[in-house]
């Protein structure tokens, strides 16, 4: 079965490296529940290098959501921002980290928040 | 809106009430208690014994704080009280009144006292159209407190209210039984809290409860500061100091703090309906204070830049490096049944962004920010050429992809027949509107100064000053209208030109694109008699099919658009015409007790004597506001040049001297100095003559 959750961060962790987060540093929790269990990831980003795990410490922003709705936001059909003003999605900490990483969600068309290198961006800095 | 109702704001939290403090449910005006785009209170009425009271005076002590002086009796006569009532309202996470009622009588009295409260939680958006609620509502009592409550899915927002006195509290407000002794008071502090969730904020852990007993404003601590930081402005014209004070206190309203940035603030674009991140007006009103308050455009391009588009999605016309139009967060947008979270409708903020950052960067030396936003402002330039430029013919336009929310016009001129022919017909879509033009060739030019100075990229910087020569070339011959002697406002779909006289040529001076031998016709028609009210340059020149002079974008004057074309004038060494604008600007600020407002209407100075407000709902406006200080700016002539920043005063006449000290900036603090002209022989400073203006010649000074 299709788990666009799990294909969104496993697509986070072979990228590596986005420059859409390069002026960040942070770590960020997901808490995702399904039922009574929750699934819990952590991206660590420095400086654009990202890396995705299961197992993790402190987090610097924590976010909140069902499972079945984080779904539709790493698939695009949902959007992050107004999940989050619904409270569909909390969090807690540095709200500014997942304001960030919030570009990296696909939009409608299921395309990948876009850091294609732009103007030679992505050339000089691999 | 009814000029007795009184605003008390902080951040986007605000009070619309009418002059006695009440709020009620009113088809005509909007009033309530609002934050973050939602009505937290929709009745706050205040009666004793029954009887609703009568207004005597209305003190505002400051932005965030207002003093209602009131009596018993609702007539029209006057009877000699035996009672005063005082609220002192200050907003803050909700707001905090103080109650206070004076017994002037030689006997003790016993008075109810009842404050009835509810409310709606309407989505600003809803408040005019009445739209029915699709959540449910929930009233309870608890703890020694009204809790009003609405509820759809996971959303909700409740509004809490409590007193210092014993109160009986109902499901519909609460009951006081004062006991007022002989020439005693009575009083009660009422707390209302607002309890929102999104974005980060939890219902049950409201910025008031962890802070403060008492909602205080944000602001309030920082507002001597902010005044303080700025440079001080001396000279020998009162109306110009007062129009100075007035726009840096309004500044400090209109600052808003974005959820991901705590401690900093933004320029929102207007009050009270307008206190939300809206990139044109933000990024404007950042280069208008720039000289005098920097730290607003450090937080503008943070917050723009870390909210850039990166996907493409027709509902919210995100596009991957385009800068958002609007920000809300109420909860049609939660919902996305309108598409605020945030919408980037906007063909102007892209280009205007990487504009920002390099005049930031000159008037700071900040070049670590500069760096910090290499990924954005590169993607910014990106999107100019790939999906600015719709028709592929090399020039930004602009069409609507989102059909039922979207706006029409993504310029500034965004009203629906704000673009027209000489003979008054409106051309299709896209629109490719001339200022745009100019705005990417800017940004092309400072993009390149950047890559060079700050990304060292030296064949990125080339290959942009290709582009906005080529542009500069192109545009000069496309959009210039040869037998009329200025650029059309637009061009249509097929290519042809718009060909009506606009203010919008002046924003071309401002932005460089004009060849330096056609600025002379540009400046005669921004200062002839079509364009040049008097009272400053029309948005449309008056001999056009669609002119108004009380229309929005048709006719009437605005003041942004005005500093900017004076800007443009400076640019293109027309000081004096610059100094002529800005002496008219200053002329009618005096007549709006120096708060000029976002417009006012096109007819001739001779005519009116006055400048005739346009009806807005918005005061102050935000890019209003920051007009006087541009206009200051032009006026001295301040460049920075390097680590120094130029002086080259030209003043209108009337003014002896202006002094601006502590100017900040990469010299640190420096102060300029101006001396004009005074006419000694005329008694009147009001320079009458700025409206009997016939064929204008330019008189260039270098």
């Amino acid at each position: 079965m299709a788990d666009p959750t799990r294909e969104f961060f496993a697509g986070l962790a072979a990228q590596g490296h986005t420059p859409l987060l390069q002026s960040e540093s942070g770590t960020l929790r997901f808490d995702l529940k399904e039922g009574k269990r929750t699934q819990r990831w952590y991206v660590t980003v420095k400086k654009g290098d990202v890396a995705v795990s299961r197992k993790g410490a402190a987090a610097d922003c924590v976010i909140h959501a069902e499972k079945a709705l984080f779904d539709g936001i790493a698939a695009g059909k949902v959007n992050a921002t107004a999940a989050a003003l619904r409270d569909a999605v909390t969090m807690d900490g540095k709200v500014g980290l997942f304001l960030f990483f919030q570009r990296l969600f696909p939009g409608p068309s299921g395309e990948q928040g876009d850091d294609r290198p732009v103007a030679g961006y992505a050339k000089r800095r691999p | 809106m009814s000029y007795e109702l009184v605003q008390v704001l902080d951040g986007n939290t605000f009070v619309v009430s009418d002059k006695c403090g009440d709020i009620e449910p009113s088809l005509l005006d909007a009033t309530g208690l609002f934050s973050f785009d939602t009505r937290f209170l929709s009745k706050w009425v205040l009666t004793v014994n029954g009887e609703r009271l009568n207004a005597l005076s209305t003190d505002d002590l400051q932005y965030f704080e207002t003093r209602f002086f009131l009596v018993p009796g609702t007539g029209t006569v006057y009877i000699d009280a035996k009672l005063s009532v005082i609220r002192q309202r200050a907003v803050g996470n909700g707001f905090h009144e103080e109650l206070t009622i004076l017994n002037h009588d030689e006997k003790p009295v016993d008075l109810t006292v009842r404050v009835e409260a509810d409310c709606d939680f309407a989505d600003l958006f809803e408040v005019k159209d009445a739209l029915a609620k699709k959540g449910s509502y929930t009233t309870r009592v608890a703890d020694g407190r009204l809790v009003l409550g609405y509820e759809r899915e996971t959303y909700k927002r409740e509004t809490w209210i409590e007193a210092t006195a014993p109160a009986a509290i109902d499901e519909h407000g609460l009951t006081f039984a004062a006991h007022v002794e002989p020439h005693g008071e009575w009083t009660t502090d009422l707390h209302v809290i607002t309890a929102s969730g999104g974005l980060g904020f939890h219902l049950d852990r409201t910025k008031y409860e962890r802070n403060a007993k008492k909602a205080l404003p944000i602001m309030e601590h920082s507002l001597e500061k902010w005044v303080g930081d700025a440079p001080r402005l001396e000279c020998d014209w009162a109306w110009l100091k007062t129009t100075y004070q007035r726009s840096l206190v309004d500044l400090a309203a209109l600052r808003f703090e974005p959820v991901a940035f705590p401690g900093q603030s933004l320029p929102a674009a207007g009050l009270p309906w307008f206190m939300t991140m809206f990139g044109r007006d933000s990024i404007f009103t950042s280069l208008q204070t720039l000289p005098f308050t920097p730290e607003l455009a450090a937080t503008t391009l943070r917050a723009l830049g870390q909210r850039q588009g990166t996907r493409v999605d027709d509902f919210r016309e995100e596009e991957p490096g385009r800068i958002l139009h609007e920000m809300r967060f109420g909860e049609l947008t939660a919902f996305e049944e309108r598409p605020h979270s945030p919408y980037y409708g906007s063909a102007d903020a892209t280009p205007l962004f990487v504009v920002l950052l390099d005049e930031y960067e000159r008037w700071t030396g900040d070049t670590k920010l500069v760096r910090e936003l290499e990924y954005e402002a590169r993607a910014a330039l990106n999107w100019i050429d790939e999906f600015g430029d719709r028709l592929g013919n090399g020039y930004i336009s602009y069409q609507r992809r989102n059909e039922t929310s979207g706006l029409e016009n993504q310029s500034w001129k965004d009203s629906w027949d704000s673009i027209s022919y000489h003979d008054g017909s409106l051309p299709g879509f896209p629109r490719a509107t001339c200022e745009l033009q100019g705005y990417a060739y800017d940004a092309k030019m400072r993009g390149a100064r950047l890559a060079r100075l700050v990304w060292r990229d030296a064949a990125f910087a080339d290959r942009l000053e290709k582009e906005a020569a080529g542009l500069k070339r192109r545009f000069n011959r496309d959009f210039w209208i040869g037998d009329r002697g200025f650029f059309a406002v637009a061009l249509d779909a097929d290519g042809r030109q718009v060909d009506s006289l606009n203010s919008n040529i002046g924003h071309l001076l401002w932005s460089g694109i004009v060849d330096k031998s056609k600025a002379r016709a540009v400046v005669s028609h921004l200062m002839g008699p079509h364009l040049f009210s008097g009272w400053g340059v029309r948005s449309l020149a008056d001999d056009e099919g669609r002119f108004n002079p009380i229309g929005y974008h048709v006719g009437t004057v605005w003041p942004f658009d005005n500093s900017i074309i004076a800007w443009g004038l400076r640019r293109y060494g027309y000081k004096q015409e610059a100094a002529r604008i800005a002496a008219a600007m200053f002329d009618a600020a005096d007549f709006f007790d120096g708060r000029l407002p976002e417009a006012f209407a096109g007819y001739p100075r001779e005519l009116t004597k006055y400048p005739v407000q346009y009806p807005t709902a918005c005061s102050p406006q935000a890019w209003s506001t920051g007009a006087p200080l541009l206009l200051v700016r032009t006026m001295l002539g301040l460049e920075p040049i390097g680590d120094n920043l130029i002086v080259d005063p030209v003043l209108p006449v009337g003014i002896g001297h202006v002094e601006l000290l502590d100017i900040p900036g990469r010299w640190g603090r420096v102060d300029a100095f101006g001396r004009g002209r005074v006419d000694t022989r005329k008694k009147s400073l009001r320079r009458q003559e700025l409206g009997i203006l016939g064929e204008y010649k330019p008189t260039k000074t270098r």
